[in-house]
């Protein structure tokens, strides 16, 4: 049971990184649907990194970069040049789907590199992804380049008459939000679970997005969104801890994603919906500029 | 950007001509094989050899191109699952969680009238039509389901679209694995084969989906160009707000473009799973055949949502998939050319929206006074 406990909080902190970033993202009206794309991009980058120099800390720097520069690639095109956003971030997807897929697959099986380090029994991603969920919530709420991110993603022409630079906020959280992308993708490929497989994610980068749809766009709220579908994950991967021997493992394989949509459904409704609107960037994902 | 006598700068073109964004398209696609040449390049041989075999074995070898046509017919169904919604201003990248739905609910026709025990024909034609029936009508109840959750409250359906590819991905593994009902009696982790009755008949070697696929392709075209419903999704596509002012209904107009995309990748399932020679069940890498239906995606966008321009594109993926297959195996190249491919076309399709969206102005810019003018008479 304390494994299933242990595994838990890996799975809750990909899921973490990611939405976290991706929360940050959309704070200042920049919506990237692609968020899967992002890690599996990373989580690639990190595996064979890290195969190719033996080295943990090469592998997570590479994942980290490869997320940054997508993430930036994504602000090119939608904060310069006032694309689609959707479209920007379904490319992405589809790119790194199916250039991960060609570049990963001749190294399809394990890392083969001792375990990654493990502190006080649990990964080191856990403890960071804690102290970063802080980190966000006070400079989102108590600096003034968190009054910044927040201004530009409710109102960006307010925020420019009030001398903020839009461009640079966007752009900047756009790309840290690329960068934890990156890291959620290497916390998966080389400590939760460090074999390469062709679309090894399937799924995680989506469940991700949503928990910053239920999360309303508070870290609290989302750290705690986090925990709950890493343990549900866990449980559909391992369904003899509650109900042994009822229904295939291919059943419980669905139960993540069937519980996101309900969820889904249940915040859109017209009750829920009066305190989600409140909470949603005014500005998400709508261009801004002349 | 001043060169010699002339400037040259980008600016915003707000509605783009039909030339520009043909051209856009077209761009889009040779950037791609262009990019893609790289994937092909070996020190052997260079990337036009690939390209050779590729093509080759796509549209000339007859093997290759019987697998390139039922391909083609494939993503064009799928083509026509996304687009319709797309007009509507809907994303549906549910695609492959319908084509699993289409295939599972093809294949429960032929296993409730004991298809497993069968061994001569007594199906007769009823089961040639209820078996697309079957498959069109569960894609179109998922689909429905996404629709409603968009028109009636807002729910975002990329998310609950890629929510139910998951689902539908393991429940087609519950039943054609470890036991389970559709499981081929030499338990390999595949349904069972179809008996003969059962697989629709190949007239000038195609079954009768990739004609309903063609003909649906012009009907679809048809309706958005000529009808009223094509114009209230088309409007509502293009603003949702001025469509409600004009009377349009948003739930009806969100929910029956998603059961009729659902209903065509149902259909694409019935036909690659049920209805294309050499195939005939739901094989272990069924996974890969959901995966292609993306490039229905491709092939929407880049023939900016008209059906009909659309059947080209679905033909040149699909020998491009098939080919890619095929030179991969043929120069030993990296699995997933044709994934590669997907990818790079989706990001050239992506740029190819600067061509529309920007154009570039080369004007003669005026000449720079050679001297001060003269100075005013009594001015100090």
């Amino acid at each position: 049971m304390s494994e299933l406990l242990v595994r838990s909080l890996e799975a809750s902190t990909v899921f973490l990184l990611a939405a976290l970033g991706e929360l940050v993202n959309q704070r200042s009206g920049i919506l990237n649907v692609g968020l899967e794309g992002l890690m599996l991009f990373g989580g690639t980058a990190a595996f064979l990194m890290a195969q190719s120099t033996g080295s943990y800390a090469a592998g997570l720097a590479g994942g980290i970069a490869v997320g940054s520069l997508l993430g930036w690639v994504h602000g090119l095109f939608s904060v310069r040049l006032r694309g689609d956003q959707v479209v920007s971030g379904m490319g992405l997807w589809i790119l790194s789907f199916g250039l991960t897929t060609y570049l990963g697959s001749p190294r399809t099986g394990p890392l083969g590199l001792p375990r990654f380090p493990a502190l006080l029994g649990l990964s080191p991603f856990v403890y960071f992804g804690i102290l970063l969920v802080v980190a966000v919530w006070f400079v989102l709420s108590r600096t003034s380049l968190g009054l910044a991110i927040r201004s530009v993603g409710e109102s960006p022409a307010a925020a420019a008459a009030s001398g903020v630079n839009v461009a640079g906020i966007r752009y900047l959280c756009v790309v840290f939000g690329g960068a934890l992308a990156g890291l959620a993708g290497a916390a998966y490929t080389l400590s939760y679970n460090p074999v390469w497989n062709y679309n090894f994610l399937m799924g995680w980068g989506f469940v991700s997005l949503a928990l910053v749809f239920f999360s309303m766009w508070n870290p609290w709220v989302l750290l705690g969104g986090s925990v709950l579908f890493g343990a549900m994950w866990q449980l559909s991967l391992s369904p003899e801890y509650v109900l042994p021997g009822v229904l295939s493992r291919y059943v419980w394989r669905t139960v993540p994603f069937a519980v996101t949509i309900a969820i889904l459904t249940v915040i859109s409704t017209p009750w829920f919906r009066t305190r989600w609107g409140l909470a949603k960037p005014q500005a998400l994902g709508v261009p801004y500029g002349d | 950007m001043k060169i010699g006598v002339y400037r040259l700068s980008v600016e915003r073109a707000e509605a783009p001509s039909p030339t520009r964004v043909a051209l856009g398209a077209l761009l889009a696609v040779a950037l791609a094989l262009l990019l893609a040449s790289v994937l092909f390049w070996t020190p052997e041989s260079g990337p036009w050899a690939a390209y050779r075999i590729a093509f080759g074995y796509a549209f000339v070898n007859p093997s290759g191109l019987g697998a390139t046509v039922h391909r083609a017919v494939y993503l064009l169904l799928c083509t026509l699952a996304f687009l319709i919604p797309l007009r509507g201003g809907l994303w549906n990248i549910g695609l492959p969680g319908q084509v699993y739905a289409g295939a599972l609910a093809a294949f429960a026709v032929p296993f409730w009238a004991g298809a497993r025990e069968l061994s001569s024909g007594t199906a007769g034609g009823v089961a040639l039509v209820s078996m697309p029936l079957a498959a069109a009508l569960a894609g179109a109840a998922l689909g429905a389901l996404v629709g409603l959750l968009r028109a009636k409250l807002a729910v975002n359906e990329i998310l609950v679209t890629m929510m139910l590819n998951s689902v539908m991905f393991w429940l087609v593994s519950d039943f054609i694995k470890e036991g389970g009902a559709f499981m081929s009696a030499t338990a390999e982790g595949e349904s069972f084969t179809l008996p003969e009755v059962f697989r629709p008949p190949l007239p000038l070697g195609l079954p009768p989906s990739a004609f309903l696929g063609l003909a649906a392709a012009v009907v679809v075209d048809f309706v958005f160009s000529r009808a009223a419903a094509g114009y209230r999704v088309r409007t509502f596509g293009l603003n949702p707000h001025a469509a409600r002012y004009a009377g349009i209904d948003p739930v009806r107009v969100s929910l029956w473009v998603f059961v009729l995309g659902g209903a065509f990748s149902g259909l694409a399932g019935y036909h690659y799973f049920a209805a294309v020679p050499g195939l005939y069940k739901i094989p272990t890498n069924y996974g890969y055949y959901g995966d292609l239906s993306f490039y229905g995606i491709i092939c929407a966008l880049i023939a900016r949502g008209s059906a009909l321009g659309a059947v080209p594109m679905a033909l040149l993926f699909a020998g491009l998939s098939v080919g890619g297959r095929f030179a991969q195996g043929a120069l030993r190249l990296p699995f997933g050319v044709d994934y590669a491919i997907l990818g790079l076309l989706m990001t050239t399709f992506v740029l190819s929206h600067l061509v529309d969206r920007y154009r570039v102005v080369w004007q003669r810019a005026a000449p720079a006074p050679t001297s001060a003018p003269p100075r005013p008479e009594g001015a100090r």
